[in-house]
């Protein structure tokens, strides 16, 4: 089902976009500060090509929803620049309606709060709501809603108000109003905090197989299992909101002491099946010898 | 905490709106018209009996949509007196209005004559108050409350302008619950009802919280909206079209009215 999604879109929207490893997204020493005076993200250098999954991690307030802010073109760096897709992403170039809507169909982002997502009286309007504003036929928005609509199992709640939904519905419906736009590159802030297991492996697989088919992935998440599946590039951002450190995930996820010095991993006891216990670090769900 | 319920219910309950009931069936547009023109009967009738049968037609309509007549009945006559009364009840002196006595008392030794003309106006005042009051609450009861702003379109409002609307009543239920969410946390912590000084400081405290999540929320919002290709000028997926049904409704009640407004001119 997310295959046949997903070549159905490609066929008509994707191909032909942009190269495999063609950079997409260049960041050269990108600084931002709210209200100018608490800084976000400082001197961040960063080089996203096509159909890359990257996740970025960090602990909480470390930067991460704002580099995913910039990616967007909703905030604009105080200092350093962003390219995106060749062109200098300015607040000129986003303000210019034919480039906006360009960028637009070519960047979707998932809030990490979807009480903002769903700003509409209804399910149904609010997937519809980004392809409508790009353009997008009637009809070719109704076929997208639909076919969004069975694959995260949602078709029950198109007539549903927003508000009336649970957490785990709220979020399915915030990542199809992004789906149902079909942009290149996909950018998902925490999609799979506060979820119960079913809903993340939906959500997982989505996004997965959505790369699959040559969309690009930039994830943040706290959540270094799902980091384990979704990328293959990891970030790390530190307390001072820098970058740290980035490379495979693997290769990250296996530093255990370096993700201690994060707040990434935490120490705690434990016991093992032979009755021995000890204390340290490691993610949940790793075996490892006492 | 039970006044938040209160007007949460009051506002954002649509329990009726979504039963498989008749008027629920009918376009959202069609259906405002007609209770529009059943309205207009109602205020331009003269006659308390042909008011009577709209208000008659109203109820019949309320237990064919599956809306409870015990519940509708006292929604509605909570209202009435509230509007009418006030006003009615004067009405039936001499003092306000000469004409034949019917009836007198007294009261700290004044002579109160109700009249003929009085009592006839104060009761088709009130009939006519209950009508119209029972159509736009059967209205409200059975319409989705986003359908009943998009139908101000069919009076030109700018579809921008019914966006805020419709999203300003969204959030509406976001932030009642926000605030009956800090009032229970305030009372499980509190663990008694405060006092008058003390509950007053929680009310200013709460209305600025609330104010300052209202502003973040609102500019996250538009970030929101931005970032799905909004550009200033809102697109709508078309409305679905009415149904030969909604139109035999519609005549129907173009019918009823102008039969009934017959009737009242050959009284």
């Amino acid at each position: 089902m997310v295959i046949i999604f997903f070549n159905y879109l490609c066929n008509d929207y994707l191909l032909g976009v942009s190269t495999v490893n063609e950079i997409i997204f260049e960041l050269k020493d990108v600084h931002y500060s709210y209200l100018g005076k608490f800084p976000a993200i400082c001197g961040i250098d960063i080089q996203i090509r096509q159909g890359e999954r990257i996740a970025v991690i960090g602990a909480n307030g470390s930067g991460k929803s704002t580099l995913l802010h910039l990616l967007d073109g909703l905030i604009f760096p105080d200092k350093g620049e962003i390219n995106a897709f060749g062109m200098a992403l300015t607040e000129d170039y986003i303000n210019n309606s034919s480039s906006a809507r360009q960028f637009r169909g070519r960047v979707g982002l998932v809030f990490q709060n979807a009480d903002i997502q769903l700003f509409c009286p209804t399910v149904k309007e609010d997937i519809a709501f980004g392809p409508l504003q790009l353009g997008i036929n009637d009809d070719e928005v109704r076929k997208r809603l639909l076919t969004i609509s069975k694959l995260l199992n949602i078709e029950h709640l198109l007539d549903r108000v927003p508000y009336q939904l649970s957490v785990g519905e709220k979020r399915k419906v915030a990542v199809a109003t992004v789906f149902a736009i079909d942009p290149d590159v996909l950018i998902l802030d925490e999609p799979t905090a506060g979820l119960d297991p079913l809903t993340v492996r939906i959500i997982i697989d989505l996004i997965v197989q959505a790369n699959k088919q040559g969309k690009t992935v930039i994830t943040s998440t706290h959540d270094l299992h799902t980091a384990g599946e979704i990328a293959d590039t990891v970030y790390v951002f530190s307390k001072d909101k820098r970058i740290v450190r980035f490379g495979s995930t693997a290769e990250i996820l296996s530093d255990q002491s370096f993700l201690q010095a994060n707040n990434l991993v935490h120490i705690h006891g434990h016991i093992h099946d032979d009755g021995s216990s000890h204390a340290h670090a490691h993610l949940s769900l790793e075996k490892h010898s006492n | 905490m039970s006044a938040v319920s209160f007007i949460k219910d009051a506002t954002l309950c649509e329990e009726h709106a979504s039963h498989n009931g008749f008027l629920q069936s009918l376009d959202a547009k069609i259906k405002t018209i007609s209770f529009f023109i059943f309205l207009l009967t109602a205020v331009f009738l003269k006659s308390a009996l042909l008011i009577g049968l709209l208000y008659a037609l109203c109820l019949i309509l309320a237990v064919m949509s599956q809306v409870p007549l015990t519940f509708f009945l006292l929604r509605t006559w909570v209202f009435i007196p509230l509007f009418s009364f006030c006003i009615a009840i004067p009405a039936l002196f001499s003092f306000v209005t000469p004409g034949e006595p019917v009836w007198f008392f007294y009261f700290l030794g004044v002579k109160f004559i109700v009249t003929r003309p009085g009592l006839d106006g104060a009761i088709l005042f009130v009939v006519r108050v209950a009508t119209s009051v029972s159509l736009v609450v059967l209205l409200s009861l059975t319409t989705r409350h986003t359908q009943l702003l998009k139908v101000l379109r069919i009076f030109g409002v700018p579809q921008v302008f019914i966006l805020t609307v419709t999203m300003s009543y969204r959030y509406l239920y976001l932030f009642a619950q926000m605030l009956e969410n800090i009032l229970t946390a305030i009372k499980s912590r509190v663990g008694v009802v405060s006092g008058h000084p003390r509950g007053q400081k929680v009310v200013a405290w709460n209305i600025a919280n609330m104010w300052n999540r209202a502003e973040q929320m609102n500019e996250q919002v538009y970030l929101a909206m931005l970032s799905r290709g909004y550009t200033g000028e809102p697109s709508v997926l078309t409305k679905s079209h009415p149904e030969y049904k909604d139109w035999a409704w519609l005549l129907f009640s173009l019918t009823i009215c102008a039969m009934i407004i017959y009737w009242g001119y050959r009284r």
